[in-house]
């Protein structure tokens, strides 16, 4: 282990010596070490399956280890508990966000909490705690708003504010930036430091490696149950970081194009779906073009749309050979547009069922003859998926037993056969190692030679600019931007997500 | 915007009318038109009565909608209605009296619930398989400790809770401020957040089991009550008088938005629910519908008050 320089090391909050922890036989965690420090945002680093997880229940008391020990404040506890983590002061923002749709913003974030008077909730005093919080994680919305009328990244926010409701000393975040916008993230940025200058302890787990680099001072990096580094970050450059992460030499995390100019196939002028308005749009097949902007600026439905999902209309259309929208998802279909939903356990997965099934299922009708299903053409497509998409293990598996990476492997996989003229993805590399995100950019560009039109909504920047032909930039359901080949920087992609006037890059 | 100490509650309060508009206006209007067919429904004895019909079905789909609202449901309703009546009418004719039967019926309420909450809470069984089971045994404890239609519950009793006054209303109301109360309770918001992500409430630090068995012993304490009514009303107990109250107190619920899988509607919707469906069988009955044609009607106007709101919202978001 490296030293940090010039800083004499405040005593662990909260530490992890020798944990192991294992689930049905399967080893996760083997002899890991991990200390969290006042003062120190700390990131964890690993791939999906690396055990990263796994450790923050342990740090969390949600599980217990299986040999080790965790040590609070420098004592070791022997029955650690969710609970008991709660009192020591550690608070974690998982991925999966803890809140209740039905109830009000300020309710969400005082739950287990709550301040009481005579056994009854005190909403003054809640109100003052709430306020105090919300201003923090800047939560300009009523307090009194229910849950459910909040996009996706304001609720990771108010989860964000619930943590800090119990003013913790210990602030766990699981990939918390995944679905804010790249103004909500800047906030969060800036919270996280001040809490560090605070004096709170943070243990950081992210995939986005700029972040990384630009908050933490310190990383531990899982691979396979061990810690493979544990050391100051101070100097640590990029790639060297997927280095640590990789355990080896990365290639790069993008594919290398060229432009393919084919024939245009998508030609919209005046579209409008749901809060997606006014949008021209055209593409040529072969591109992969990209859709950014903030989180819920009508990209979504702007895709929806497209899908036939959401009702749409528009001035002019041309839609892969169609001079009208589709009116349905079968309709889509037909045209030969397929869409990749985000929450793949919700929308695009069948859990329980085998990864074969879930490979399948769009393809069962057109491999039958007649009456009846072809197992066997159903068993070498299913074969022929996993060996492309390096899917591993045995394909009568459960999808769910499956890493989030492979899982999203498996969404996008199963439309393949169908050879899609037009293939819509929102958000495809959410919450996604960096091995398989290498292999999804592949794919998609390997698609896109072959002739077929990506859309990629992303709320990654850098695959817009590294992976795109072009990239529309959506704004309060308008397009705000448009940016072609050459003109994509990181810069320009914010930028007209914020409604800035365009201006030269750095 | 920042929300003034104290102002915090009412636009909680507020907010939680979300959605309910469009029922609200359809209770207004079937009341409206109630009063018109039956003008006699203004006077003291009228709305006593109309209350006193209403009541026991708020009381039921209030205990329905409570277990709904935390993600379960039960199918003993009815013969724990039936319990409480039979146990109303055997004990408060004799050396228990009034105020022992009262006790009874309340712990015994309180009781069963209790145990269906516990099966359900720690042995983790479906909710809807627990009930099942229950309304068989609950069904035939009333049957055993009252074969037939009989035993007595005391004129003045009887006169006092469904007399001419309007008793029924004030302990309706009565109701409704321990709901609020309850409500206002870390347990109260609790039942809505183990309903909606029980993991989530779970890591928050709510005490998922707990609150569920104190929704399935609330829902009990509800449903024997109504049953004690009952026995008020027709001053005798009946072992299977509660028969349809179960699948009353689902419909009620639902029209009044209350979702099957937790967490999702509120108690002020179910109860205007309930008014809907007591002045529609009021209705139905008064203008001489035959009752198969009433049941027939029953299940149409469900089906329509979910759907309508449903197509709506629908339209709205194209």
């Amino acid at each position: 282990m490296s030293a940090e320089p010039s800083m004499p090391l405040n005593e662990a909050t909260v530490e992890a010596r020798g944990v192991h922890r294992g689930f049905f036989g399967n080893p996760v965690l083997k002899g890991v070490d991990i200390a969290l420090r006042p003062g120190r945002v700390h990131a964890l680093l690993g791939e999906n399956g690396a055990g990263k997880s796994t450790l923050i229940n342990l740090l969390s008391g949600a599980l217990l280890p299986h040999a080790g020990e965790v040590i609070v404040d420098g004592g070791s506890v022997s029955r650690f508990s969710p609970e008991a983590a709660r009192r020591a002061g550690i608070a974690v923002v998982q991925q999966e966000l803890s809140l209740v749709s039905e109830l009000s913003i300020a309710e969400n974030i005082g739950l287990g909490a709550y301040p009481r008077r005579f056994g009854l909730v005190d909403y003054g005093a809640l109100a003052e705690g709430v306020e105090q919080v919300c201003r923090l994680v800047g939560i300009q919305e009523n307090r009194g708003t229910p849950i459910s009328a909040l996009p996706l990244g304001r609720r990771q926010m108010v989860e964000i504010a619930k943590a800090l409701f119990r003013r913790p000393r210990v602030l766990i975040l699981d990939e918390p930036t995944s679905s804010l916008s790249a103004h909500e993230a800047g906030v969060l940025a800036d919270l996280v430091l001040r809490l560090r200058d605070e004096g709170l302890a943070v243990l950081y787990i992210s995939h986005r490696l700029n972040e990384v680099l630009a908050l933490c001072s310190h990383v531990t990096v899982l691979k396979d149950g061990v810690v493979t580094a544990d050391r100051s970050l101070a100097g640590v450059s990029p790639d060297e970081l997927v280095r640590l992460m990789v355990g080896r030499d990365a290639e790069h995390l993008f594919p290398s194009w060229s432009p393919v100019a084919g024939k245009e196939i998508v030609r919209l002028e005046g579209f409008c779906a749901g809060s997606a308005r006014d949008v021209s749009f055209h593409a040529r097949r072969g591109e992969v073009v990209g859709v950014g902007g903030l989180v819920g600026q009508g990209q979504e439905d702007f895709l929806q749309g497209l899908y036939g999902a959401v009702a749409a209309r528009a001035e002019a259309v041309s839609i892969a050979g169609s001079a009208s929208l589709p009116k349905s998802v079968e309709a889509a279909n037909a045209l030969g547009i397929a869409y990749v939903p985000a929450d793949r356990k919700r929308e695009s997965l069948v859990l329980t069922h085998s990864i074969a099934i879930n490979l399948a299922l769009p393809s069962i009708g057109r491999l039958a003859r007649g009456w009846s299903r072809s197992r066997h053409a159903e068993a070498e497509l299913v074969s022929d998926l996993s060996a492309r998409l390096a899917i591993k293990g045995d394909p009568a598996r459960p999808v769910q037993a499956l890493s989030g990476g492979n899982q999203q492997k498996v969404a996008l996989a199963k439309w393949l056969p169908l050879k899609p003229a037009i293939l819509l993805l929102n958000d495809p590399t959410r919450g996604v190692d960096l091995d398989t995100k290498r292999e999804i950019y592949r794919m998609l560009r390997a698609l896109a030679a072959d002739g077929t039109l990506v859309v990629l909504m992303s709320s990654d920047t850098p695959e817009l600019v590294h992976l795109c032909d072009r990239v529309y930039v959506f704004r309060e359901g308008r397009v705000s931007g448009v940016l072609a080949h050459g003109t994509i920087s990181e810069e320009a992609i914010v930028g007209a997500a914020l409604g800035l006037p365009e201006r030269k890059a750095a | 915007m920042s929300v003034a100490r104290g102002s915090l509650y009412r636009t909680v309060q507020r907010t939680r009318n979300r959605g309910l508009t469009g029922l609200y206006l359809l209770v207004a209007a079937l009341l409206v038109a109630y009063v018109s067919l039956f003008p006699g429904v203004l006077s003291l004895a009228g709305f006593s009565r109309f209350t006193q019909n209403w009541f026991p079905l708020a009381l039921v789909t209030m205990a329905q909608a409570l277990l709904m609202l935390n993600g379960g449901i039960s199918l003993s309703i009815g013969p724990l209605v039936s319990l409480g009546a039979v146990i109303a009418a055997t004990t408060m004719s004799g050396p228990l009296g009034v105020p022992g039967g009262i006790v009874l019926v309340a712990v015994t309420g309180l009781g069963v619930g209790a145990v269906f909450g516990t099966i359900v809470a720690l042995f983790r069984l479906p909710a809807i398989i627990v009930t099942l089971a229950g309304s068989f045994i609950v069904g035939g404890v009333a049957l055993l400790v009252l074969p037939k239609p009989g035993g007595m519950v005391p004129a003045w009793f009887s006169d006092a809770l469904a007399g001419q006054y309007p008793t029924a209303f004030l302990l309706l109301l009565l109701v409704i401020v321990g709901w609020k109360v309850f409500m206002a309770t870390p347990t109260g918001l609790g039942l809505y957040a183990a309903g909606d992500n029980p993991l989530g409430a779970f890591r928050s630090g709510v005490r998922v089991e707990r609150v569920r068995i104190v929704a399935f012993a609330l829902s009990g304490l509800l449903t024997v009550l109504a049953g004690l009514f009952v026995a008020a009303q027709t001053g005798s107990g009946d072992p299977v008088i509660g028969a349809p109250m179960t699948l009353n107190s689902i419909a009620g619920a639902v029209l009044g938005g209350v979702g099957f899988l937790g967490g999702r509607g509120t108690m002020r919707g179910a109860l205007a629910g309930s008014l809907l469906l007591a002045a529609m069988i009021n209705v139905m009955f008064f203008l001489g519908f035959p009752p198969v044609a009433q049941y027939v009607a029953q299940g149409l106007i469900i089906v329509a008050a979910v759907a309508v709101p449903e197509l709506l919202s629908r339209r709205q978001r194209a």
